[in-house]
């Protein structure tokens, strides 16, 4: 018994840096690794909160801009403490466009080819309103020239 | 003997739910300069409308050096170092607003050299944006050891290029942060109209219709660009940049740009999703379109530099 709470002593001891960092740099190199071959553009930090009077978290918005015949892709690491898995949405105004929340399912990316050049709105939020943090990171997968956008 | 050690293992469990809280929280500080967050209580069905604050934002992106260089790498044309701003022009950049404004230059010009992979220039243009970055203030953001290694081998251009732009935002997060958006502003119109200058001087040279669609193309970004500019229009020289940026905007005026709605496709490959939009826009311009808005882009570009 002893010995057991000794192990659970030391690991608590141990692993304070991974938990410290759960929300920090160390998932965003994460996220940047399951970025793969694409290339970086931007990287977003997310951290949702209850305030004492708020029943669930709302959502985080960032503003994108993303240039017409680029096809994107957007990443999203989970905080290792998560409840739930965050819900990655690109809207156009109040138009949903892509989620990673698909068919009940929810993916780790989505890629987005763009055929409009204009600000675009990244949101992210808990489905079931829970805390919880993730880092997401914007990259470019391929540019097409115009010939090629007919798809 | 037991109790003093659970009281000793409870201590410690308590130690790190606080740090991983602080961890938590400092990152929420992080956030909230980039990010508008809305309590359930706000969230309505009402369509997400831009506000100036929320453009402040988008600056980031503006001008994406990443973007930019796999255009100019398509359009066939040689590398130019002569289109570049000289980094011996750094001494003469002495005051803030002349260093963030050129801090943006020669962030864009490194994107163009990294694109070409001219590893015998590069180190001069990092030490030059690690000189401008030092005279704002930001220098803490650019590791020139750790970039001019990458520089030294063709081998870690894709590193380079990421460590550079991380840098750049980084820089960008912390201006904002504490309070130098205009600041950040300057940067990131310095790198607009130097990653425009750059595609201008290769389309002349090219007839690049890529790079001519993107140049005209940015007639959305224009107007972006004056509503946060025109903030700050009460500081010095800032007045003078807005009047330039409403001349740029003025050359863009019969810039038409209409838009068609095909339909959404969604794809599953490999496990991942893809989305290809349904609004289709095209953009309208004439040659001699084209050729106003580069005449007034290498105007602005040239006072900038000087």
């Amino acid at each position: 018994m002893k010995k057991l709470l000794f192990i659970i002593t030391i690991s608590l001891l141990f692993f304070q840096p991974a938990l410290y960092a759960q929300c920090g740099e160390a998932l965003k190199k994460t996220a940047l690794q399951e970025m793969g071959d694409a290339q970086y553009i931007k990287d977003f930090s997310i951290l949702l909160e209850k305030s004492p009077t708020e029943a669930k978290t709302g959502m985080i918005r960032f503003n994108v801009l993303l240039n017409s015949r680029n096809h994107y892709k957007f990443n999203v690491v989970n905080g290792s403490m998560n409840a739930d898995d965050i819900v990655m949405q690109l809207y156009d105004k109040d138009e949903l466009l892509s989620s990673n929340l698909d068919s009940g399912k929810k993916y780790k990316s989505f890629e987005f080819i763009c055929r409009a050049t204009k600000v675009y709105q990244l949101v992210f939020s808990f489905t079931g309103g829970q805390e919880g943090c993730a880092e997401a990171v914007l990259s470019l997968v391929k540019q097409y020239s115009e010939g090629q956008m007919g798809l | 003997m037991y109790k003093n050690f659970i009281f000793s293992l409870l201590i410690i469990a308590s130690v790190q739910l606080f740090t991983g809280c602080s961890g938590c929280s400092d990152n929420k500080k992080s956030s909230s300069g980039d990010a508008l967050t809305l309590p359930d209580s706000l969230i309505t069905d009402a369509p997400l409308k831009l506000s100036e604050e929320i453009m402040n934002e988008v600056i980031g992106n503006i001008s994406s050096p990443v973007e930019m260089a796999g255009l100019f790498k398509s359009s066939g044309v040689e590398f130019t170092q002569r289109i570049l701003n000289n980094p011996d022009n750094v001494s003469n950049y002495v005051t803030s607003y002349k260093r963030a404004l050129n801090l943006g230059v020669y962030s864009a010009d490194l994107g163009y050299i990294n694109t070409f992979d001219k590893n015998n220039v590069v180190v001069s243009y990092l030490l030059a944006v690690k000189n401008l970055a030092d005279g704002i203030r930001v220098g803490q953001f650019f590791d020139f050891n750790q970039l001019s290694r990458l520089a030294s081998s063709s081998a870690n251009l894709d590193s380079l290029m990421e460590l550079s732009v991380t840098s750049f935002n980084k820089m960008d997060s912390y201006l904002r942060e504490q309070n130098r958006s205009n600041v950040s502003s300057l940067i990131v119109t310095g790198a607009w109209i130097e990653g425009l200058y750059l595609s201008s001087a290769i389309v002349r040279e090219s007839g690049d219709e890529q790079l001519s669609n993107r140049i005209a193309e940015q007639k959305n970004v224009i107007n972006i660009l004056e509503i946060i500019l025109s903030n700050y229009v009460s500081e010095p020289n800032f007045a003078d940049l807005v009047a330039d940026v409403e001349e740029l905007k003025k050359a863009y005026a019969p810039i038409k740009i209409t838009t068609e709605l095909g339909e959404p496709q969604r794809i599953e490959k490999d496990g991942s999703l893809i989305f290809i939009q349904a609004e289709i826009s095209t953009v309208h311009y004439t040659k001699e379109d084209l050729n106003n808005i580069m005449n007034v882009i290498e105007k602005i570009r040239n006072k900038i530099v000087a």
